[in-house]
């Protein structure tokens, strides 16, 4: 075994530890620049082709949360969180209604009975020129 | 010397290295959630991912912890994420219900009346407890009247229907008598402003909690009467829920007596688990529907949270009568036909659907007008009420047409107990 002396040994070590040092310190300072802060939610949704919603159909998006309405006069789309406090609201026969605080909402979004106070509010529906659906949020 | 210091220094970089990695290594991954309501991401499920939901009009997707609990929703140090909590673990606790259950679209400022929780919390009963200091200060002379002046919170309600239209902090520190005192010291223990006293059949929280997070429906009984098995203090925690056992209502009502000679407190022993014999203290009467159903199927929302008014004592709240339900000699209890989807009496059945309320079904209601949303009239004139912590559906008559000779001006329970009172 090589001999090694006290001040050798303490020179190695110490440059070790520095070196160990540095590279936990270069790893944080890299962990803390690749810091990522949540994603804001989406505003706008892919529907895919507008060819999959038949006139006539009425469509739950649960993610969005939104109703998708494919009417003669074309597509409309109402947000189903509820204006009172955000919970999702459900269909119930022809009304929406909201298992948080039982608001109930016509199936325009209109107002039937509180605790909300506005209606659902409508989403904008945008169809490309190759037939593509977005829905956007705001 | 100089290498000496050198790797003096090096050692301790390395170790502050270390100990900075290793510290910053345990932190959890955090699990974002962004609540509908506030928009803003919080990362209390980091932790609490496995909390039961508290009830279904508070879902966690919309409403997220922190608008009710306070705290800091960034934190991944239990310590610092914990130490700007409203009330500690329980935010409805009547000194911060107004920062967590407040607000004007939640319980409080509401233009529709029967949503303003706290303010008729606040000022109930069984909040101020005006009566019971009013009466032992009546009773020692240092008062005038059985009026009240004074509460366990100053409250004020200029509008207040009852002619009591405030009711001063009670302060102990004022009053000379020192039977006072030791009434504020052994009887002052179940308003809802004061945590519960030791043991587990008195286990409630304050506030809201004290009602609506029943943790008596949490403990149970196995084999003979009386041998507790669970705590419930964890199952039942993170709950809220309108459905409240008799034995939650016990563990401030009959629970014992005032001993008026030492101002003591006499409680009884153990549970109130066994309804025949628990359920009321030994000296009470009481008939069948009384010790068979819960405290919710006769008492309404508005004798047990007020009514907003500021009142002298529980007396004066209480209204609910035999006859509210079973009717006199000569008159049939009220009833009320629902024709109005808005009716106050579907939210209500929405809130716990013990049974299936529709348009057109006659339900009794109250001489004040609430509706007993969980009876029906029956085709042949009897009625049936569906028991509001468990379903249970029972059929009873009115008293008109029956052999019973009660007279109809007197219809205290006392006087029905005089037939109907059931012996232990």
């Amino acid at each position: 075994m090589p001999y090694i002396s006290r001040r050798n040994f303490l020179k190695l070590a110490s440059r070790t530890l520095l070196a160990v040092s540095g590279l936990l310190g270069l790893g944080s300072l890299v962990r803390f620049l690749g810091y990522q802060s949540e994603p804001d939610s989406p505003t706008v949704f892919d529907l895919g082709a507008a060819a999959n919603y038949p006139v006539g159909s009425h469509t739950f998006l649960p993610d969005i949360p939104a109703l998708l309405q494919h009417s003669e006069s074309g597509f409309t789309a109402l947000s189903l969180t509820c204006t009172h406090l955000g919970c999702t609201v459900q269909q119930n026969g022809s009304e929406l209604v909201c298992p948080c605080h039982k608001s109930r909402f016509g199936g325009a979004g209109k107002i039937l009975h509180g605790p909300a106070q506005k209606p659902l509010p409508a989403l904008r529906v945008e169809i490309s020129p190759d037939g593509q659906m977005t829905l956007q949020k705001s | 010397m100089q290498r000496l210091w050198f790797a003096i220094a090096s050692t301790m970089l390395f170790m502050i290295s270390v100990l900075a990695w290793r510290t910053e290594s345990q932190h959890p991954r955090p699990t974002a959630l962004t609540p509908t309501l506030t928009g803003k991401v919080e990362y209390c499920l980091t932790c609490h991912v496995d909390l039961d939901e508290i009830s279904p009009s508070h879902p966690v997707e919309t409403f997220g912890c922190v608008i009710c609990h306070g705290g800091e929703p960034l934190a991944l140090d239990a310590d610092l994420a914990h130490a700007s909590m409203r009330g500690g673990a329980n935010p409805s606790d009547l000194a911060v219900v107004e920062s967590s259950c407040g607000g004007d679209i939640c319980h409080s400022g509401s233009a529709a009346v029967h949503r303003d929780h706290i303010q008729r919390v606040a000022t109930s009963v069984q909040a101020t407890y005006a009566g019971a200091i009013a009466n032992i200060r009546y009773t020692f002379g240092e008062q005038a009247s059985l009026s009240p002046t004074f509460a366990i919170n100053a409250v004020t309600d200029s509008s207040s229907q009852t002619g009591i239209t405030s009711l001063e902090e009670f302060d102990l520190s004022s009053e000379s008598n020192p039977l006072i005192g030791k009434f504020s010291e052994n009887c002052l223990k179940c308003h809802l402003g004061v945590e519960a006293s030791s043991g587990e059949e008195n286990a409630r929280f304050t506030g809201c909690a004290a009602c609506h997070t029943p943790l008596q429906t949490f403990i149970r009984k196995e084999g003979e009467l009386g041998a507790i098995v669970t705590s419930g203090a964890e199952e039942g925690l993170h709950t809220l829920t309108t459905v409240i056992s008799y034995n939650q209502c016990n563990t401030c009502h009959n629970r014992g007596n005032y001993d008026l000679r030492t101002m003591e407190f006499l409680q009884r022993a153990g549970h109130s688990l066994d309804r025949l014999y628990d359920y009321y203290q030994p000296v009470a009467q009481f008939t069948q529907c009384e010790y068979t159903l819960d405290c919710i199927d006769c008492h309404t929302r508005t004798e047990a949270m007020g009514d907003g008014d500021i009142h002298a004592n529980q007396k004066d709240i209480e209204y609910v009568q035999c006859k509210t339900c079973h009717g006199t000699l000569t008159e049939l209890p009220q009833t009320k036909t629902l024709t109005n989807p808005d009716d106050i009496a579907f939210t209500l059945a929405s809130i716990n659907p013990v049974t299936d309320l529709k348009l057109g079904d006659t339900i009794l209601v109250t001489e004040k007008g609430e509706p007993l949303w969980n009876t029906r009239v029956l085709p042949d004139g009897n009625y049936t009420l569906f028991a509001k912590a468990n379903g249970q559906q029972f059929i009873f008559q009115p008293v008109m047409g029956s052999d019973c000779k009660q007279d109809p001006a007197r219809q205290d329970s006392n006087f029905c107990h005089e037939c109907h009172a059931l012996e232990r």
